[in-house]
């Protein structure tokens, strides 16, 4: 089957680049010019049809096709085996459960972050471990980028037009990890969501940007949590939504040198992770004046243990960890896991 | 050299077989749906409306319903019970 989106000519490479810019089709950096043929290797490298439909948005009525994910692709600077880590993204965004078209256009400005686990991790050459947020990676740097495209060309998302975020946050243009399986004592994001250890999978997750937990000298795994958990109750990003918490090899090692097994990580934030109604009220996070009982009243962020899911990414040296709260306030928006095949 | 870019945007879909609701020349003796988005103060802004509406037409009724959540779509039943009940409905959000 042949390719069917529009053409348009172009005098050459550099003019290719700058009509992409004069036509609105970028993040506001430069992108690879997506010619037919390679738009047709990615295609074949997903094993796809360039008709097959891999989204529908309701909302919009927008459906997208493996070839507009290939164009994405290419210009996000994807290499043609990334094809099937984000077609397993965008599916897993199509889920009713991660309420796509809310996600993408909220004042709220979240970005999707996308975990990758199993072995397709040392296939494509993801990074885990040091600077794991950061930039040098091309599976990372480029697949994330590339949701943004799909969202930006493909969804409509254009800010200020249908994206309405009041600040937005720099993982809007890319925002793409691994988890460090190797340094995960306990099952990995994957295994605890369903899958089996030997499967690779993404999950994608409408959320802020990483809050920094920095805990350099408690030593003890009461520390990391305590520390955890408070960032988690910062009154800024409280809510009954998920949280995801990306754990630095230096706390698990403290974790799990001190016996903490996952289900009693994700227990111990979640019983932390609290706040008063009266606190909340004189933050503005809930409405009306503080009222008698109001100062003895918890509220947890989450609805249980179950809502904080743990991460292990980053470099071998810094008790640093990072919180992630869910873009979604309750159960609007929440993390969804496929397997890529 | 020249070369040639492929378009990577999509537009919406035709909503194939869906029309546009037919378009109610006044309010008088019509029943008029209130679609509250679930946004803070998107019920004020709507009976405001009702209040303005009320005013200048004779309006049969009034039916009042509210997304459960502005995140996410209205559910097929609140949509289908609209189409069914009303001749006109506002939606609003109030942010």
């Amino acid at each position: 089957m042949a390719l069917t989106a529009a053409e348009h000519e172009v005098t050459g490479w550099a003019e290719a680049v700058e009509a992409y810019f004069e036509r609105g089709w970028t993040d506001g950096l430069p992108v690879v010019p997506a010619t037919a043929e390679a738009v047709q290797s990615f295609l074949d490298a997903a094993g796809r049809k360039p008709g097959d439909v891999v989204l529908r948005e309701a909302t919009r009525r927008r459906s997208i096709t493996a070839e507009k994910v290939a164009i994405n692709a290419v210009m996000a600077g994807c290499r043609a085996d990334y094809m099937p880590v984000l077609l397993a993204a965008l599916e897993a965004m199509a889920d009713p459960a991660f309420t796509l078209h809310g996600a993408i256009t909220s004042t709220g400005g979240s970005a999707t972050l996308v975990v990758v686990n199993g072995p397709i991790r040392h296939r494509l050459g993801f990074n885990a471990g040091g600077n794991v947020f950061g930039p040098g990676w091309r599976a990372n740097a480029t697949i994330g980028r590339a949701i943004r495209l799909v969202t930006l060309n493909c969804l409509g998302a254009q800010p200020g037009l249908l994206d309405r975020s009041t600040q937005g946050h720099p993982g809007k243009y890319t925002y793409c990890i691994a988890e460090l399986e190797e340094e995960n004592p306990w099952t990995p994001l994957h295994v605890d969501r369903g899958l089996r250890r030997e499967a690779s999978a993404v999950t994608v997750y409408a959320s802020e940007a990483p809050h920094n937990v920095l805990s350099h000298y408690g030593e003890s795994a009461e520390a990391v949590i305590v520390a955890i958990a408070d960032t988690m109750a910062s009154l800024g990003s409280f809510s009954p939504g998920e949280s995801f918490v990306v754990l630095a090899p230096e706390h698990v090692q403290i974790l799990a040198r001190d016996g903490w097994t996952k289900p009693r990580i994700r227990e111990g934030l979640y019983a932390r992770a609290r706040r008063t109604r009266a606190d909340l009220k004189r933050g503005g996070k809930l409405a009306g004046a503080v009222e008698p009982g109001d100062e003895a009243q918890w509220v947890h962020r989450g609805h249980g243990p179950e809502d904080v899911h743990i991460v292990v990414a980053g470099g071998g040296a810094g008790g640093h960890s990072a919180f992630i709260p869910s873009w979604s306030r309750d159960r609007n928006s929440l993390a969804v896991t496929r397997e890529i095949r | 050299m020249t070369i040639k870019i492929l378009d990577p945007t999509v537009s919406a879909e035709e909503s194939a077989g869906i029309a546009v609701a037919k378009r109610v020349a006044d309010l008088d003796g019509k029943v008029l749906g209130l679609l509250h988005n679930g946004k803070v103060n998107g019920d004020r802004l709507l009976e405001l409306v009702r209040e303005q509406l009320g005013a200048r037409y004779r309006l049969r009724e009034i039916v009042v319903v509210q997304k459960p959540s502005a995140s996410r779509v209205a559910e097929d039943a609140v949509l289908d019970r609209l189409a069914r009940d009303c001749d006109a409905v506002v939606t609003a959000i109030g942010d």
